[in-house]
């Protein structure tokens, strides 16, 4: 084992990860998905998370620490997501990573979510170092953030309005496909011709921000106005055109951030990152401009504790421990 | 017997030790919100205080609710974590029995209230009894024109206490049996008193078992004009 023992405790939204990491090794990761207990109100409800979160908090980091073989009084540190994330969900892990560090006489580490996300392709890319372009993309946030250094972080750009996810998710929701849309559209999308209809692209003057609202009106406008006519088209066409036009934009935007800052590496992060079709039209355009791209596999790209423990090493490393007077940050943000 | 008490199921959070029921240490703080950075500070003074360490405790303690919910869970994700890694029992008490134990001074019927948002309260009744409460009743949610029908119709002499302050003024107009009494919040040295008591007769609580006390199905309230009900392609699959 290299590194310090960091036991990585994430629970800023939906998902209860907990993760037992040893330098950039993943000694162990575990998650309680929420997803079918807010599938059907078609989105997060906080309450719901809450209340989640304080049943699978004790059962997860007991099993991601046996299935590491670690006993508590064997870690370095402990971290947990301090934010940006919702106040209820934040507090459960939050509170009980830090009770547990203080108990066992460990350092505590209060971590940025987003600065997870950012460490992630470290986890199984170890060549992967800043400078760097990482799209953050998911049910929460959407930006363009620019790593000029390990934790010099200037975000380039941002939505203005829904994230990448959540448009997924109103989108999926309207056509009937369900929660959460991502992973829904996807899905339908495959063997879908996505030329049928081509959404508007927003905001293409402006480099690196982002806006996804307008898209689902023009969905929902486009399905409203085929279904009066008689002629909706096939399910699998639509779905590819709408994942089509969410991906072309998100493409966009890393590249504009690339040519921009002329760095050579990019990477990613979020649920939305998971998107077969996002994944491969960024393999095309890194390769084609020849700049190397660091993906996290799918499970490391949607919200785990693995991301949280890396993030909190490297903060650990820099001296950056977390008082324990400080309480949750529901709005953190990157670079701030 | 050496007890950590956890209390953050209101406005009032604060931490005690106990060697038996005998108090050892105490940290109050008065803040809505804020459990999540009072706690482990508090617990940190308490043991320095007190100057032992977390090993050194038989028993983990915490107030499960009614109350803020946000605050519960911090209080109960500390006590689980503690206990969790020091390998000690717990013992969960409600933060009616805590209001209604302190309370207990003479012959008047007791009725704790914790206020609990969004205009709604609970409370359960609780009669003195040689050594401390008895719950005459259980738990009811109720919204404050409830609460003055539920204090109407008990015939005793009656004495309210807890978050009597949130109370619209009305709730108690006409009430002349009820007399309006302290204190206003749960504590956990009361918590350490009633837990040296549960573990003298072994009542102990499987740390995985702890789960806050709600009183309130979440309001899973979405804005459904955000959305259409129906797909445009109602009953057909991928
Ligand atoms: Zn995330």
């Amino acid at each position: 084992m290299n590194g310090p023992l960091i036991l990585g405790v994430e629970t800023s939204c939906d998902e209860t990860g907990v993760a037992v990491v040893a330098g950039n090794e993943v000694l162990s990761t575990v998650l309680a998905s929420q997803v079918d207990a807010h599938a059907r109100f078609g989105g997060v409800v906080p309450e719901v998370a809450a209340r989640a979160h304080v049943e699978a908090i004790r059962p997860m980091v007991h099993l991601a620490l046996r299935q590491a073989g670690v006993h508590s009084d064997q870690l370095d540190a402990v971290a947990a997501t301090r934010g940006p994330g919702l106040v209820g969900a934040l507090m459960v892990g939050y509170s009980f990573a830090k009770a547990m560090a203080w108990t066992l006489g460990a350092p505590f580490i209060g971590v940025d979510h987003m600065e997870g996300h950012l460490f992630a392709p470290r986890l199984e890319h170890s060549d992967f170092q800043p400078p760097a372009v990482v799209l953050l993309a998911s049910g929460g946030h959407s930006q363009v953030v620019h790593v000029r250094a390990w934790g010099e972080y200037e975000v380039l750009g941002a939505t203005i309005d829904d994230a990448a996810g959540e448009a997924f998710d109103k989108i999926a929701r309207f056509m009937g496909l369900g929660f959460p849309g991502g992973p829904a559209i996807d899905k339908t999308a495959e063997g879908g011709d996505p030329t049928i209809v081509r959404f508007p692209r927003a905001l293409r003057d402006r480099p690196f921000d982002l806006s996804f609202s307008g898209l689902k009106t023009s969905v929902v406008t486009f399905l409203e106005k085929a279904k009066a006519a008689g002629s909706v088209p096939p399910l699998p066409d639509v779905s590819a055109a709408v994942q089509e036009a969410i991906v072309d934009v998100l493409v966009e935007k890393t590249f504009n951030a690339v040519e921009h800052t002329g760095v050579d590496r990019v990477a990613g992060g979020g649920g939305v990152l998971a998107n077969r079709r996002l994944r491969e039209r960024l393999a095309e355009e890194a390769s084609e401009r020849g700049v190397a791209l660091y993906l996290p596999s799918p499970a490391l790209c949607t919200d785990n504790g693995a991301m949280i423990a890396a993030a909190g090493e490297f903060r650990l490393e820099r001296g950056d421990v977390t008082p324990w007077g400080l309480d949750v940050s529901s709005s953190l943000r990157l670079g701030s | 017997m050496k007890i950590l008490a956890i209390d953050t199921a209101t406005s009032a959070s604060s931490v005690a030790l106990g060697d038996g029921d005998q108090l050892s240490a105490m940290s109050v703080r008065v803040d809505r919100r804020g459990h999540g950075g009072f706690l482990v500070p508090a617990i940190d003074f308490c043991f320095e205080s007190a100057g032992w360490k977390p090993a050194e405790i038989d028993v983990i303690t915490v107030d499960i609710g009614p109350g803020l919910f946000t605050g519960i869970r911090a209080g109960i994700s500390t006590a689980q974590a503690i206990a969790a890694a020091i390998g000690a029992p717990m013992i969960t008490v409600s933060s009616l029995t805590t209001l209604a134990l302190r309370a207990a001074t003479g012959r008047r019927r007791i009725w704790p209230v914790v206020d609990v948002r969004r205009g709604q309260y609970v409370t359960q009744p609780f009669r003195p009894v040689p050594g401390g409460v008895a719950p005459d009743g259980t738990p009811e949610l109720v919204t404050a024109d409830g609460l003055h029908h539920l204090l109407d119709s008990d015939a005793e002499d009656t004495l309210l206490v807890g978050d009597t302050d949130e109370l619209p003024p009305k709730t108690l107009l006409g009430l002349h049996r009820v007399k309006r009494g302290r204190p206003r919040y749960p504590s956990a040295d009361v918590l350490v008193e009633i837990a040296a008591i549960h573990a003298e007769r072994g009542q102990y609580v499987r740390p995985e078992d702890v789960r806050p006390l709600y009183m309130r199905e979440p309001d899973a309230r979405i804005n459904w004009s955000d959305f259409r009900e129906e797909g445009v392609w109602p009953g057909e699959g991928s």
